[in-house]
């Protein structure tokens, strides 16, 4: 590549050199069809740089993922037990990868109707003056570090949810069946809900922003249409807004979703890292990325390649859901004639 | 006088005779509006004839549009524009900050200068507008739909397809169901605001079929730039100049003997 360059740059330097010939603008141009050709193998190297590196990632989670795998095979999927220091070591990924998905699932069930709503109070509802700090207060949440959030989550929400919410939820389901196994005792600063609630509050900048965005390519005439026929803003809301930007809003959610999943730093500190897998939200659990930062320093042999499985499990649940949210999107433009 | 550009054409309305001056369905007194700082309708007084169709024309930026935008308070979604003066509909105050402006939309529908179909299916655009005011049975709501896209002049033309999107129709029939749509809600005063201007030639001539056929039921008042068709559909006509009214008059008076030396230079093309 650094040849083609050089001759691109000499062609050009030639010329101004020859400056008392005529213009030469056929030389001027092969000159040009160099840098050109250069500049296509140089992006294209960028682009399949990516595969390459993906791929590459992909082998290397496999290869480390190996032993672990010839030793537990599919097992490894429904074992709940997760006991490295065992002779031999017992490894099981049922409870990091329940908890991913709970935790995942909590979050979003927040943090879609919370971060949509923001979006549209933003766009439809809010005075000028309001506008500009609640928009920047909530780009700054994605801004804040995850270990900040961790933290937080740790001394101050957890404590809190363990002294007033929680005990509410517990006293209130008390005796119903199901809900009352999901919402059951005792109380606890880390748990699978604490860490549900603060990743529902990391990934709440991605739908807001994003749902933002999309809003604001509603035509105001077509909003104004609705009004026009006596719609309330609740109904334009409804009706035409998210309907008309159902593609970008479940894109936002996707992104929010992904980030979710693979949330580390802030879920180690306070899902409480139990293997166990316990009906109540209240209870610590583990998620998939936390049980990998918090034992991989200290492991070796059968229980590093665990730990190298589970983050490949991560990997292709995170494809699978994203694959999903997009497959349904499909369906969703079909049926919407589109 | 001979050589006006716009002749007025045989088959409008305005060429039959003129029709027995209706009562007033809609009141305009002393009428100003203002986009901030700007003053942008002055004094306007007009009356909109019940069952009558009144067409505004003007160069761009005289507030034709402006003042159609009044009849329904869409100014009311945007901060910083005010109206002042007396407008009213019947015996209520459009004007009136109290009124309930859902119902006002009822009751005054408008369409727009692009086709603004909702992003659900041909079906539910109509029915959306009348479930807002109406609980009805689904056979009901069947023929209130049939009728509304009858009503259209579109009927035919969706009945094989009710469930298919609305914006898979042609920019003609999307602006038909629009006005389908407005109609389905049984407006009193039907508002068009440039409804041709996005339109094919052919479309066009079906829209404007419309809207003669419409008055039969409902009071119109309709912004053109196309002063012939300003000349076909109405019966009275505006000409509006620089936020104030000039000429207010029976469209075939307007397009054949103006009062005003601006209506005759604007409608024989010498500006806007």
């Amino acid at each position: 590549m650094t040849q083609g360059i050089g001759v691109a740059e000499m062609a050009v330097q030639s010329d101004i050199v020859d400056d008392a010939g005529p213009y030469d603008r056929a030389k001027a141009l092969s000159a040009f069809k160099l840098g050109d050709l250069t500049f296509y193998w140089i992006t294209r190297l960028s682009a399949i740089s990516v595969l390459l590196i993906l791929g590459g990632i992909i082998l290397s989670l496999i290869v480390g993922a190996f032993p672990a795998m010839k030793e537990y095979g599919l097992s490894f999927l429904w074992t709940q037990r997760w006991a490295p220091s065992a002779d031999p070591p017992v490894l099981g990924a049922l409870g990091p990868m329940y908890g991913t998905l709970v935790t995942s699932f909590i979050a979003m069930l927040i943090a879609i109707p919370v971060g949509i709503g923001i979006a549209i109070f933003l766009t439809e509802l809010c005075p000028q003056w309001l506008r500009r700090p609640i928009g920047m207060a909530v780009e700054l949440l994605a801004g804040i570090p995850s270990i900040i959030y961790g933290m937080w989550g740790f001394f101050v929400l957890g404590p809190f949810l363990a002294n007033t919410f929680q005990p509410f939820m517990i006293r209130l389901f008390d005796g119903v069946p199901v809900l009352g196994a999901v919402f059951a005792g005792p109380p606890s600063y880390l748990s699978l809900f604490n860490a549900a609630l603060i990743l529902a509050i990391m990934v709440l900048p991605f739908i807001t922003s994003i749902s933002v965005d999309v809003f604001k390519t509603v035509p105001p005439v077509l909003k104004e249409a609705a009004y026009g026929v006596g719609c309330t803003t609740w109904e334009v809301v409804r009706s035409v807004v998210i309907p008309y930007t159902r593609v970008g809003i479940i894109g936002g959610v996707m992104l929010a979703l992904g980030r979710a999943l693979g949330e580390t730093m802030a879920v180690t500190f306070i899902i409480g890292n139990s293997f166990r897998i316990q009906s109540s939200i209240f209870a610590p659990g583990t998620t998939i990325s936390a049980a990998i930062a918090s034992e991989f320093a200290e492991s070796d042999g059968l229980h590093q390649s665990g730990l190298i499985l589970l983050g490949l499990l991560l990997f292709v649940l995170t494809f699978f859901v994203l694959a999903g949210a997009r497959l349904m999107l499909l369906r969703l433009e079909k049926k919407a004639g589109k | 006088m001979s050589d006006l550009s716009v002749s007025v054409s045989s088959t409008g309305r305005a060429a039959s005779p003129t029709l027995p001056e209706a009562p007033a369905k809609v009141t305009v007194r002393n009428l100003n509006f203002y986009y901030g700082e700007h003053h942008a309708l002055k004094n306007i007084n007009l009356t909109l004839g019940t069952n009558r169709v009144t067409a505004f024309i003007g160069p761009s930026g005289c507030g034709k549009s402006t003042l159609l935008r009044i009849f329904n308070r869409m100014y009311d979604l945007y901060p910083g524009q005010r109206a002042t003066g007396q407008l009213m509909l019947d015996q209520t105050n459009i004007l009136d900050p109290r009124l309930d402006l859902n119902l006002l939309r009822a009751r005054v529908g408008m369409v727009f200068q692009k086709p603004t179909p909702f992003p659900m299916t041909i079906y539910e655009n109509i029915a959306f507008g009348i479930r807002l005011y109406e609980k009805i049975s689904k056979s009901e709501m069947d023929d209130r739909v049939e009728k509304a896209l009858r009503g259209g002049a579109l009927w035919n033309e969706v009945k094989d397809k009710l469930n298919a999107s609305g914006l898979s129709l042609s920019g003609g029939q999307q602006q038909r169901l629009c006005i389908a749509r407005t109609v389905a809600v049984r407006p009193e005063v039907i508002l068009f605001d440039e409804p041709c201007s996005a339109l094919d030639p052919i479309s066009t001539a079906k829209v404007e079929e419309l809207i003669q056929e419409l008055a039969e039921d409902y009071t119109i008042a309709i912004v053109t730039h196309n002063m012939q068709q300003a000349a076909r559909v109405s019966d009275k006509t505006a000409f509006m100049y620089l936020g104030e009214l000039i000429e207010f008059d029976e469209t075939s008076k307007i397009f054949t003997s103006p009062s005003d030396r601006r209506t005759q230079d604007y409608i024989t093309g010498r500006f806007g």
